[in-house]
């Protein structure tokens, strides 16, 4: 068994473990601290004004992102989260096949697969070019059409690289500015991502040189790295995209919009 | 303790003592930052410095408590960022950055993750407290109003004596009345603030001709002034001590002119410090404006005067009351005009959460008021003075839209608000006049 048998058929059940103790450990730290306390009336407001501002409170970082850190909202929200890791990893043609392999019921995104290269997708759409078999046919017949010119693997990934070089960019920055926030598990967290990418896209594309071996070596690396991301997500930042944005968005609208009624 | 010193061992204690306080959202604020920052550029003390960002403030708390309640943090803190204070700098420098905080809440609103940094910086100056950082002059108004001596002191009473005749001669009030519809709570530091407030709000609530009342001495110096250092138990005791006498005189509204944090805490936090529901709704002046203008019950002059409102953070961000007083100003003057940032981002004065109350000028008027000098140690000199300076600069954002406004009379109905843009329009060469919004209508009753 070589590194990308364990990765692939060893391994999934004992992150999925890890993973879901840390859900578990993280999640009744909120329960067991909660009491009940009493409350004031609310400030009453329309269920359409709620509404709105519930929509609005998920809107307005990002809508003051754009307007006064204009890099954190290309390098960090758009290259890094909505054009690079988000489609990445749940699109990826790849990702969606090993995916429906564990969850069948994941089996249903495949008509919104994003194929793996500008080659393979210009392929299916200007000459129709068949795939080999079936399988592969299902992943590059998707809905994108011409847009998997763009939209591909290969560039979402170049599109994740930039936007997580920037945010070490940025966070090298803070750590010489010598500002108290910075801490390890920033550059941890980083350097993961990026060792994911860069090694995806290395195993993607045969390289470094193209030999089975290697192949196995690099993608297994892969793997095996985004595992650890997996098991380790609960313990990290990377919750945020579990938990920490949903609950925190919630919550700040329940506070001042619901029962404040701040609109 | 003074601010000299610095025991470990006060330190571990007041470390306990804070992550006992913790909730399923201080938790939440604890640990899903994600450091992006974006709280930065909201913050009204961001442009005195990076290091003044709500992110790097909230910071300390974060060390503090990732050490008393997460388990790798404990084991291995170097790693996981878990660590106290080791050294009297150390703890000064945590005060500096946790009094460059107005808790204006632009940060809770700003970030991507819903965390209330300002939140956390109240909690952090609540751990400073225990180790006997609170400045000199905040902790001398939290003692004096926790026991009650404030009433001593012949300055304080006599300022609350001067307003008192103010308000006699524009509204004719049975003090302390029991069973009055609606109580009025007006501070002393609003007698000595902004004593038109209380004068202006007595002619309003005679004009409607309600049964109302207020109280014959001041409750508070401005409660709960505790709140600002982080003292839960001043705060427990003043807050149970006044809402007995509301219970006592049982009001069905209690009103207040202040709309900084002692409406706030009335509106929203009461029931959970007392742990009761009360019998009274708590009102604004303003709400009580906006019904009576609105159904004919007060009847205003229209003037031309170019007026804005400056929406203290307390009574519009954390208050829901951000398009009432617009309203209340344009009936009153048809020369009205919003500032450029009006509503819920509306900017911070920069002086809140007892920084404008604290600064050496403020110093100085306290200790002629109360005829004492405060004993003030070398290290606090020089952070009051930084703090002043710093202040004004985190204020001009505000003072800048001001003047972009055209307005000759800014109104607002904060007394922290009211004082400080004292001083930022003073310093930045502004020169606008004060009103409180009672003020504005008062002057302008048919």
């Amino acid at each position: 068994m070589d590194l990308l048998d364990l990765a692939i058929y060893v391994l999934p059940p004992y992150v999925v473990a890890v993973f879901l103790f840390g859900v578990a450990y993280r999640l009744s730290r909120y329960v067991f601290l909660w009491k009940r306390k009493l409350s004031a009336p609310r400030r009453q407001k329309s269920f359409v004004t709620l509404l709105v501002g519930l929509v609005k409170t998920f809107l307005d970082p990002l809508i003051i992102a754009a307007q006064k850190r204009k890099g954190d909202f290309i390098g960090g929200l758009i290259a890094l989260h909505i054009v690079g890791v988000i489609p990445l990893i749940f699109l990826l043609g790849q990702h969606v096949a090993m995916f429906s392999y564990w969850l069948p019921f994941y089996s249903l995104l495949k008509p919104f697969a994003i194929p793996t290269s500008i080659t393979t997708g210009s392929q299916s759409f200007f000459t129709n070019v068949l795939p080999a078999s079936s399988m592969s046919w299902t992943f590059v017949n998707t809905i994108w059409g011409p847009l998997t010119i763009i939209l591909n693997g290969d560039l979402l990934a170049i599109l994740a690289i930039i936007g997580v070089s920037y945010k070490f960019g940025d966070k090298i920055v803070r750590a010489l500015h010598k500002l108290p926030h910075l801490r390890p598990g920033d550059f941890i967290d980083l350097f993961l991502l990026l060792a994911i990418l860069v090694s995806g896209f290395l195993a993607t594309h045969h390289l470094p040189t193209p030999n089975i071996a290697t192949y196995r070596l690099v993608l297994g690396t892969h793997i095996l790295l985004a595992e650890t991301l997996v098991a380790y997500l609960p313990f990290s930042k990377f919750w945020h995209f579990v938990f920490g944005y949903w609950y925190g968005k919630l919550h700040e609208w329940y506070d001042i919009k619901f029962n404040r009624g701040s609109l | 303790m003074s601010w000299e010193q610095f025991k470990k061992e006060t330190v571990k204690v007041a470390a306990k003592k804070t992550a006992s306080h913790l909730t399923p959202v201080s938790l939440h604020f604890l640990e899903n930052c994600v450091g992006c920052a974006l709280c930065e550029v909201n913050c009204p003390f961001t442009p005195v410095g990076e290091e003044y960002g709500p992110v790097s403030k909230a910071e300390p708390l974060r060390h503090v408590l990732r050490q008393e309640i997460n388990v790798l943090p404990m084991l291995f803190p170097w790693l996981f960022d878990g660590k106290l204070p080791k050294s009297k700098e150390e703890l000064d420098k945590w005060v500096d950055l946790a009094y460059h905080c107005t808790n204006c809440g632009l940060c809770y609103i700003t970030c991507p993750f819903g965390i209330h940094s300002g939140e956390m910086i109240a909690q952090l100056r609540g751990f400073l407290a225990q180790t006997g950082r609170v400045p000199s002059l905040l902790k001398l108004m939290v003692d004096a109003e926790t026991s009650g001596m404030f009433l001593e002191n012949p300055g304080f009473k006599q300022v609350w004596d001067n307003v008192m005749s103010q308000v006699r001669n524009v509204a004719n009030v049975e003090l302390d009345k029991k069973g009055a519809k609606y109580l009025y709570l007006p501070s002393l530091a609003e007698a000595m603030i902004t004593p038109g407030a209380v004068v202006s709000t007595a002619k309003i609530l005679s004009k409607l001709g309600i049964d109302w009342t207020m109280p014959s001495k001041p409750l508070s110096i401005r409660v709960p002034i505790g709140k600002l250092a982080g003292d839960h138990e001043s705060t427990m005791i003043i807050a149970k001590k006044i809402y007995d006498y509301i219970k006592n005189i049982n009001p069905e509204y209690l009103v207040f002119s202040d709309g900084g944090y002692p409406y706030t805490f009335f509106r929203f936090e009461l029931p959970g410090v007392v742990g009761e529901k009360p019998s009274f709704k708590v009102l604004h002046l303003v709400e009580i404006l906006v019904d009576a203008i609105n159904q004919g019950k007060l009847k205003v002059k229209q003037t031309n005067e170019r007026i804005t409102w400056h929406s203290p953070c307390k009574m519009g961000r954390f208050g829901g009351l951000i398009e009432e007083p617009a309203e209340v100003l344009s009936k009153v003057s048809t020369n009205f005009v919003k500032l450029k940032s009006h509503g819920l981002f509306s900017k911070c004065c920069g002086g809140g959460n007892s920084i404008a109350c604290i600064v050496p000028p403020t110093q100085e008027m306290m200790e002629k008021l109360m005829g004492m000098k405060l004993e003030i140690t070398p290290t606090e000199k020089s952070f009051l003075d930084k703090l002043y300076r710093d202040m004004l600069i985190a204020g001009r954002e505000k003072v800048q839209e001001i003047k972009e406004s055209g307005a000759t009379v800014v109104s607002t109905a904060c007394v922290g608000c009211f004082h400080t843009l004292g001083f930022t329009t003073k310093a930045h060469g502004v020169n606008v006049t004060l009103k409180t919004l009672a003020e504005v209508v008062a002057e302008n009753l048919e």
